[in-house]
């Protein structure tokens, strides 16, 4: 059950929701168009979270499982399509984990001695150098030692907001200031490197 | 989906670090699903924290890889002896830290068994108090015990003698008198009084000769002389007689003797 259901935005979501559920039951195939033009970022981006090996296998077989179900029948509550479509998701994912745990314990030592953890790929190791980069000239330019505190501290040693306003004498409001200034100006950041490197070597 | 909500309390750093709870984390993942502004977010914070932490892990390796080219470079500056003196250095290190720390491990040991020891005596200590306060306890409950029967032997002879006066209370019949004479010469007691079987009294009436006096003292003594029974103040009645009641207890088969101020009064208990 969410816990956001009361804001305007769910209100807005609800509806549209409930609409494509009835027009997709009705055989509206450019309803279930609008359906995966609506949710596929959202489950993708799950599934790389749940499953990230999988993801892109899942992403389609969530949306072929969803439309066949809608096309049979109706929701009985459409305006909860999106729990819906993350229930799918999220089976999908714990049968996979249970096929391929069933396959590891008939997999032969030979076959495990194969499986190897998967390096990123030298693509990905620029792009993350880049991302550190990236975080290291934001820290630079921070204009406080504080403030630089705050940020390694929540990000790398992973601590809480209230004992690090604690700890730093920051009131919520200077924390979350400090935040989000920090994520505009690592976005320009990395967007003003990203421009460079591609004026510099062509597009990825 | 309440924007402010998500940016008052970073819920999307909480759920990119697990620390959202579960109902909380699904709520949250319906409304990303349709959400691309929580969506950017998220990939933002992503690769925020993704940046945060690689920087972190490169600038300490670097500073671990500066220390190391430091001690290198020391070394390498240094002449062929010195060199071999740090080598030297570094092998006895190396070979005696673990000695020392097994030392430092035995003294902790040996710490522990010294402590061990110390709480054994304390121990052994309480269990010789608790001996010897066995013992008082035993002594005294000895103690006890005796003054019981001696409460209970004083009781009882509480009970008799109550038993005794309560019977010497009763008017009693068939007491016996034993009227005595003064002895006038020596020989066996011609008085006799035999003893019965259930303690009573026994008077005497003594038969005393003019002149008379105002009081008079009596003693009773047995055969051997020793003195069983004495009286003062002692007035005649109007029989010109001394009487006395004793009772049957103090008596033992045998000679008996009263003196009366001079005058001897004999006679014999028989069972």
């Amino acid at each position: 059950m969410s816990t956001y259901a009361a804001s305007r935005p769910e209100e807005d979501e609800a509806e549209i929701a409930t609409d494509l559920v009835r027009r997709i039951a009705s055989g509206n195939a450019s309803a279930e168009g609008e359906l995966v033009e609506r949710y596929s970022r959202g489950v993708l981006y799950l599934l790389r979270r749940l499953a990230p090996e999988l993801a892109d296998d899942l992403h389609q077989e969530t949306f072929r499982i969803s439309l066949e179900r809608l096309r049979r029948r109706e929701l009985d509550e459409p305006e909860g399509l999106a729990g819906f479509l993350r229930g799918i998701a999220r089976n999908l994912v714990i049968g996979e984990r249970r096929k391929s745990a069933r396959r590891r314990t008939e997999a032969d030592d030979e076959e495990l001695a194969q499986a190897v953890h998967p390096a990123p790929g030298q693509l990905s190791a620029v792009l993350l150098d880049e991302e550190a980069e990236t975080v290291r000239q934001l820290i630079r330019e921070l204009p406080t030692e504080r403030d630089r505190q705050l940020l390694l501290r929540f990000y790398v040693t992973e601590e809480d907001k209230e004992s690090l306003c604690t700890d730093l004498g920051l009131d919520s409001l200077h924390f979350n200031r400090v935040l989000f200034r920090a994520r505009q100006r690592f976005k320009e950041l990395l967007l003003e490197r990203r421009k460079k490197a591609v004026m510099r070597h062509g597009p990825h | 989906m309440d924007h402010t909500e998500i940016e008052e309390r970073q819920i999307p750093e909480l759920y990119l670090m697990g620390k959202l709870p579960p109902e909380e984390a699904a709520g949250f993942e319906e409304h990303y699903l349709h959400c691309q502004e929580c969506l950017d977010r998220l990939e933002l914070a992503e690769s925020m924290e993704r940046g945060f932490k690689r920087a972190a892990g490169q600038d300490a390796a670097r500073v671990a890889a500066t220390r190391q080219i430091a001690v290198l470079a020391w070394l390498s500056r240094l002449g062929r002896s010195r060199q071999m003196a740090a080598l030297a250095m570094a092998v006895l290190v190396v070979a005696i830290l673990p000695g020392l720390l097994g030392l430092r491990e035995v003294r902790e040991r040996e710490r522990e068994l010294a402590a061990a020891r110390s709480d054994l005596e304390q121990e052994r200590q309480r269990s010789a108090v608790g001996s010897r306060t066995e013992a008082e306890a035993q002594r005294l409950q000895a103690e006890l015990e005796a003054s019981r029967s001696d409460l209970d032997r004083e009781r009882q002879a509480r009970a008799s003698a109550d038993e005794q006066l309560e019977e010497a209370r009763k008017p009693r019949g068939n007491v016996p008198i034993l009227f005595l004479d003064t002895e006038r010469g020596g020989g066996e007691p011609t008085h006799r009084l035999s003893l019965r079987d259930t303690p009573g009294l026994i008077v005497l009436a003594l038969v005393i000769d003019p002149p008379h006096r105002p009081s008079y003292r009596a003693v009773l003594r047995d055969a051997k002389g020793k003195e069983v029974w004495r009286g003062d103040g002692l007035q005649l009645n109007e029989m010109e007689a001394l009487s006395l009641s004793l009772p049957s207890t103090l008596l033992a088969p045998g000679d008996y003797t009263v003196e009366v101020d001079g005058r001897r009064f004999t006679f014999r208990v028989l069972k």
